[in-house]
């Protein structure tokens, strides 16, 4: 799984799933230091318009960020969204993950069960809107 | 409190203050939850995220509550809120096209590619208030996912129709081999002769009325700008947002933001106009939000073809922003009690002097401001 799969998928787990890995993963003593403190600001949306293919800033997204050194190896996150528990605790595991570290097996699971979710409510979103797709008769 | 020469009323303010906060947060009836509020009042927390150009649905929910309902003062609690926070990055630039549709429809084209999928709609439903006494009886059973086939992916993101027309060689082809840099509307105002990236960006946090009826005076009004539009497609859906990873360089996917999204099809008929083609007009605003995206879709075309030659281009960057118009309305309440006296001294010096039978002063010129452009 690369990182920024990983991180994309950390970014939409929940809290406490997050933070009781995070847990786990300094429980050990490992060395923990917070590099940029969990941050609440914001994500500008900048888009490309499929008319004239030029860009626009349609607004901003609430985000937050973290980043941390674990064992002496950098972690990263970001999530929309002002948790910043949640940013921290994702920061750790992307930090564990990177190093190798004992936990890396559970992160990755976490991950699938991420990835998994998303799959299930997606199918059960298509299954609320399939209905609905229509064909209008043409009157000539 | 001091605003034209007035001061005090410090009490009968914090008083005020309390009388809302009293009636709103101790009404006798269940407190309006953050959940209960993007729930079932989706569209209004929509609004509110569009109007104010800060996407988050809990932020807009309890800015919502805090304004009592009312969707402009709620766009600007958001917007003095989202002034607190600093900018974390720009986004890597969104592609529409990677939209998990979640409404679709094609209003210019029977068989488009991919499905006209009507969504979440009461577009087909007769207008009939319910009237229930509580809430409604144990949720209806909900599609079995089990029974269903797998999304395709021309189900999930189907091909747009601006691209069908262009593969029928059917629009005018404005696109340029530079890419300039967007205009930031939050940083730098934008002033006419501007950017279409700065009108963009205005109409899609503009207030929703006032797009509407700005469209609306397009279609009626004296200015005879925009006519024969056809809506080509419109879209309501989720839309990934990525940033670079700071530490690998590449993009990384941080969350997902809905956003609706319309295509305006103009049949173009200037004299210096391709007539064998038609052009596209542009509109995309944040959440659920069809007659803002529609509106701003109408308006884009219209103000590429006639915006420089007229007032559209002055009145969209000027004149839609609800926090700019809302604004200025709402400082008429706070006293003039200087400003009048002054109008009614002058009044009564006139007629003074025209009772002594001299001549009246010289005109005063307009107001500055009333000569914009």
């Amino acid at each position: 799984m690369s990182r920024e799969h990983r991180c994309a998928l950390l970014a939409e787990a929940d809290k406490a799933e997050l933070i009781e890995l995070a847990d786990a993963c300094i429980a050990d003593g490992a060395r923990v230091r917070v590099l940029v403190g969990p941050e609440v600001g914001c994500v500008t949306a900048q888009v490309r318009e499929p008319v004239l293919e030029q860009r626009f800033l349609l607004g901003d997204v609430l985000a937050c960020r973290a980043e941390v050194e674990l064992a002496g190896h950098r972690g990263w996150a970001m999530r929309l969204g002002d948790d910043r528990a949640a940013a921290l605790a994702a920061a750790v595991l992307d930090a564990e993950a990177q190093s190798g570290r004992p936990r890396t097996a559970e992160i990755d699971a976490l991950c699938e069960r991420i990835a998994a979710r998303r799959e299930r409510r997606e199918d059960q979103e298509w299954a609320e809107l399939a209905p609905t797709v229509v064909e209008f008769e043409e009157l000539t | 409190m001091g605003y034209s020469g007035a001061r005090g009323g410090l009490e009968a303010i914090l008083a005020a203050e309390d009388l809302v906060r009293r009636k709103r947060d101790y009404a006798s009836a269940a407190w309006a939850s953050t959940e209960q509020i993007t729930a079932r009042f989706r569209l209004a927390v929509d609004r509110v995220m569009g109007e104010a150009g800060l996407y988050d649905e809990p932020t807009a929910a309890d800015a919502f509550r805090q304004a009592e309902g009312d969707t402009l003062e709620a766009s600007h609690l958001l917007r003095a809120q989202r002034s607190t926070l600093p900018r974390l990055a720009v986004s890597e630039p969104v592609d529409p096209g990677e939209m998990t549709v979640l409404r679709r429809i094609v209003p210019a084209f029977r068989e488009p590619d991919g499905p006209q999928l009507l969504g979440r709609t009461s577009d087909y439903t007769g207008r009939l208030l319910e009237r229930p006494d509580g809430p409604p009886e144990p949720s209806p059973q909900v599609p079995d996912t089990a029974n269903g086939a797998d999304r395709t992916e021309d189900q999930r993101s189907p091909r747009r129709f601006l691209d069908l027309l262009r593969t029928m060689d059917l629009v005018a082809d404005g696109r340029a081999a530079d890419d300039p840099e967007p205009h930031d509307i939050t940083r730098k105002p934008a002033r006419p002769p501007a950017d279409r990236s700065a009108v963009l960006a205005a109409m899609a946090r503009s207030e929703s009325g006032a797009l509407v009826a700005l469209w609306y005076r397009s279609i009626l009004g004296p200015d005879g700008d925009v006519h024969e539009i056809t809506l080509g497609e419109l879209r309501h859906g989720r839309l990934p947002l990525r940033v670079r990873h700071p530490h690998t360089g590449n993009p990384v996917a941080v969350g997902e933001f809905r956003v609706t999204e319309a295509e305006a099809i103009e049949d173009l008929d200037g004299a210096e106009e391709d007539r064998t083609r038609f052009d596209v007009g542009y509109g995309l605003c944040f959440g659920h939000n069809e007659r803002k995206a529609i509106a701003m879709a109408n308006l884009d075309i219209a103000n590429r073809r006639f915006g420089r030659n007229g007032p559209l281009e002055q009145l969209l960057l000027l004149t839609i922003d609800g926090l700019d118009s809302g604004g200025f309305l709402e400082h008429l309440k706070l006293p003039h009690y200087v400003t009048f006296r002054s109008m009614t001294e002058r009044k009564q010096a006139m007629r003074a002097a025209a009772e002594a039978g001299e001549e009246p002063p010289a005109r005063a010129a307009e107001p500055a401001g009333k000569e914009c452009r």
